[in-house]
């Protein structure tokens, strides 16, 4: 089958306007959230129900295509893009939610139904959907089950991986299969867990079941600002250490202050101080009142010049809102913005916060830190011009040696963003050739071909097979 | 089988690549022991040469300030326990059974207990593994973080599968500060029919317990709780929020203390052997579940109703057991903890997605030496063709 013969058998599966083959159609599918990468797919076809998706899939099957699923492109690690000859297979038609199950505080919803439409949808109810990535109000859950998104909330919540209870998988070789399910515990290997997170290399999720939480009765949010990010580090620390359990402890850095604070966005941030932290305790409101007063302790203790609590949802809707549009804020620095993503044991985040600011200050970038701090989940963001060649360039440098820095202090490469393309380079230094190569072998599983999103997410080269086989030994 | 009498003892992680290596190039099958307390299930398991991991023991890292742990698979959750106490910290794990089971063996079988109600399973606290795989390969999994998307999830992948796959050597774990105030309330109730009620009532209180669980009566009195069935709640926190959450479980009815102990004596609570069986569906039908023994005798009952689970011990080796799974069947989810022989070779349904399962295990250990004829694998009746591969 040659393309255009491909493209007129997707156009009788999907319709005319299910099929996107011209340049211009396809340009918003070329890049997700990171500016770094920009590949235009060949062919990308939009199914809008699920026996289309179905149909589609066994299409490809049967003509051996490789493809990539796409929930609303949100990603930040190049990982829903479509290198070679795979086209794009978008999901974010699909979005309806199937049924909120109130009393056993369940959801079925298809892969492109918006996270926060979610959220919204369960609301009356008085649950929501807890992973809350600083993009939910485009990503889809899809998306979400693929990347194992995180947000603010996991810290408390846990991640994407501990709310989908059941996921019904069309693999690519078109058979269908429902991994986990809702209606009791699952026997057998934990497959569905293996599928949380495989970044489209396992297959399409074709409905997703997850478990809604009830809304907190008590909700506190505060504000502490600081005069060095070290002193904000030191308190995060503290309070996770103390025991205290915060839904959130969000830290920003200077930069990212000014940034929110000179946009659209602002939140009322101290303009000049060097760190601000947003904690947020939620529960049973006996004894909130008293965990507030122990934060504010800790932060006064670490350094704080002042600790605000907001008043009123108003307010804290307020301050969240600074947190969550910090990204975009920062177009006001400079036109494209590098979003990175590590975690380190959090003990570790004064130092390396430290390194991460001698690190910018030798490459000559600024760097924007705005992440997880309870979790340890850094984001030293960096804005950049991507025209000039040196700057992309000492970019690329410092964003090697943060990652270095992250790994050394006993880190991984990425918490929330996934590996895609952007982090292929970095799992050799975190796994060796064994572990590499039976990751190889668990997406062998799902999908022996290698159709599913190919070249994503494990670097083939450094797998032991590859060192093993002498063609690959003259190739090195 | 204890593992002082077993043949093969593993130091090192080395050791048991060593081993492996050996056995799979002998096709020699190998059953892999902790301390010996889950062992095969009663699975009708195939003679194998047994491998004793309770040498490779140890605390390898401990960072109180991350609450995050490393150990070698052969610690006992005792150890474990001894060693965060001093910190004010615990792995909220208690799976049934004794403190004297191993960290390996917990994440290999999945096993969890009470506190799965506000701290999940194995699956929620596994944040990365050692596991030398059926081919002698050590491989890592996860790392030491407690935020991480590196890489495909080996780690839940080997969590739960009953060292079919690979034999853990290494576990890292996420803990938990210790909560100021640590109490358990007994709340008898007015017969069977105040169940469904009870439960309920417990679930939208304003109270956060750490273990709800729910007794029938005859297991209620074996553990001295008086002649009603009987919901435990074990509610922890700040000393100030305490009185709020007793007072929110008040509407249930008397609650009367318990001494922190009554957890341990419900996770040992079976007689040796009982077959013991867990049945699941969705919460909301909990009730059905837990009718599901019948007017059987003698079985206990106990239950989480958040999760949806009842688990059944049934004291006698006759057909009790069959006949509940055969009452299960089409109804609920049965996963049997222990069964004597015949109830396996008659298991009632086939593992879900059989074929993506066998495709798993031959890509972990292609020999076929790792536990062999070992739940999850375990062999079933004849099946129609599954819909997966």
């Amino acid at each position: 089958m040659t393309r255009a013969e491909l493209a007129d058998a997707l156009r009788d599966i999907v319709g005319p306007r299910g099929v996107l083959s011209r340049a211009s159609e396809l340009l918003p599918l070329s890049a997700d959230g990171l500016p770094t990468y920009r590949i235009p797919p060949s062919l990308a076809v939009l199914p809008s129900t699920r026996q289309q998706v179905i149909d589609v899939v066994r299409l490809l099957a049967r003509e051996r295509v490789p493809f990539v699923p796409r929930g609303a492109g949100t990603g930040l690690s190049a990982g829903a893009l479509a290198t070679g000859d795979a086209l794009i297979v978008g999901l974010n038609r699909l979005t309806r939610i199937l049924y909120i199950d109130p009393v056993n505080r369940l959801a079925l919803v298809e892969p492109g139904a918006v996270n926060v439409s979610l959220t919204r949808a369960a609301a009356a109810h008085g649950l929501h959907y807890a992973p809350d990535p600083s993009s939910q109000s485009a990503c889809t859950i899809g998306g979400n089950v693929a990347e194992n998104s995180g947000g603010p909330h996991c810290l408390k919540y846990g991640v994407t991986l501990n709310h989908v209870v059941a996921v019904t998988v069309l693999l690519p070789n078109g058979k269908i299969c429902t991994l986990g399910g809702a209606d009791g515990e699952t026997r057998g290997y934990d497959l569905l867990g293996a599928f949380v997170g495989s970044e489209g290399c396992f297959g399409i999720a074709l409905d997703v079941t997850v478990r809604l939480v009830p809304d907190p009765p008590a909700v506190r949010t505060m504000l502490a600002d600081f005069m060095s990010i070290e002193a904000g580090a030191r308190a995060t620390s503290a309070v996770i250490a103390s025991g205290i359990l915060p839904a959130a402890i969000e830290m920003m850095d200077g930069p990212t202050i000014r940034a929110v604070e000179a946009s659209i966005y602002a939140a009322g941030y101290p303009a000049d101080a060097e760190a601000v932290l947003l904690v947020e305790l939620d529960g049973l409101e006996a004894g909130i009142d008293d965990e507030v007063r122990r934060v504010e302790a800790m932060c006064i203790d670490a350094g704080a010049r002042t600790v605000r609590i907001a008043r009123d949802d108003t307010e804290r809707a307020r301050l969240w809102q600074g947190r969550k549009k910090a990204f975009g804020a920062m177009g006001r620095i400079a036109p494209a913005l590098v979003v990175q993503d590590a975690v380190i044991p959090r003990t570790r985040l004064p130092d390396v916060l430290h390194t991460i600011h001698e690190i910018a200050a030798r490459w000559n970038i600024q760097v924007c830190n705005v992440f997880h701090a309870g979790d340890g989940n850094l984001h030293p963001n960096i804005a950049f011009d991507p025209h000039d060649a040196d700057a992309t360039d000492r970019v690329h440098h410092a964003m090697r040696e943060i990652m270095r820095a992250c790994i050394d202090a006993g880190g991984t490469i990425t918490g929330e963003h996934g590996v895609g393309l952007d982090k292929l380079e970095y799992m050799p230094l975190i796994f060796s050739p064994e572990s590499l190569d039976a990751q190889c072998r668990l997406r062998g599983v799902f999908d022996p071909e290698r159709r599913a999103n190919p070249g994503k997410v494990v670097p083939i080269h450094a797998c032991r097979e590859w060192f093993a086989s002498p063609a690959a030994r003259t190739l090195a | 089988m204890m593992p002082a009498d077993t043949a093969l003892r593993a130091h090192t992680t080395q050791d048991v690549a060593a081993i492996i290596k050996d056995a799979g190039a002998r096709r020699a099958p190998l059953r892999i022991v902790g301390r010996g307390h889950w062992l095969d299930a009663g699975a009708p398991a195939r003679p194998a040469t047994p491998l004793a991991l309770d040498a490779l023991s140890g605390i390898v890292e401990y960072t109180p300030g991350d609450l995050t742990l490393t150990a070698r698979a052969g610690t006992t959750l005792s150890d474990i326990a001894a060693v965060t106490a001093e910190h004010g910290q615990w792995l909220a794990l208690d799976p049934f059974g004794t403190d004297d089971g191993t960290i390996g063996a917990t994440i290999a079988t999945a096993s969890a207990g009470p506190l799965a109600h506000a701290f999940g399973t194995p699956r929620d606290v596994a944040l990365g593994l050692e596991v030398v795989t059926g081919d002698g390969s050590i491989v890592r999994t996860g790392g030491r973080v407690v935020k991480n998307v590196a890489g495909f999830d080996l780690t839940r992948l080997f969590t739960g599968s009953w060292g079919t796959l690979g034999v853990i050597t290494e576990v890292t774990v996420r803990l938990r500060a210790r909560p100021e105030v640590d109490e358990t309330w007994a709340i008898a109730l007015d017969g069977d029919a105040a169940i469904g009620a009870a439960c309920r009532a417990a679930l939208g209180a304003a109270a956060a317990p750490i273990a709800l669980e729910l007794l029938d009566a005859p297991l209620a009195a074996a553990l001295g709780l008086g002649t009603s069935p009987t919901v435990l709640v074990r509610l922890a926190g700040a000393a100030a929020a305490m009185r709020a959450q007793r007072d929110a479980l008040r509407p249930l009815g008397a609650a009367a203390p318990e001494p922190a102990d009554i957890w341990q004596r419900l996770r040992a609570a079976e007689p040796a052997g009982s077959t013991v069986l867990r049945l699941s569906q969705l919460p909301d039908r909990i009730g059905d579940t837990w009718q599901l023994a019948g007017h059987a005798r003698p079985v206990w009952r106990h239950a989480s109703p958040s999760r949806g689970i009842v688990r059944m011990i049934i004291h006698t080796a006759d057909d009790t057991a069959a006949a509940i799974a055969r009452a299960a069947a089409g109804r609920c989810t049965l996963i049997a903890e222990r069964a004597p022989e015949a109830f396996w070779t008659d298991g009632p349904t086939p593992v879900p997605n059989a074929t993506l399962a066998a495709r798993v295990r031959a890509a972990f250990d292609p020999a076929g030496i790792l536990n062999p004829g070992l739940a999850p694998d375990a062999p079933r009746s004849p099946a129609p063709p599954p819909a997966d591969g």
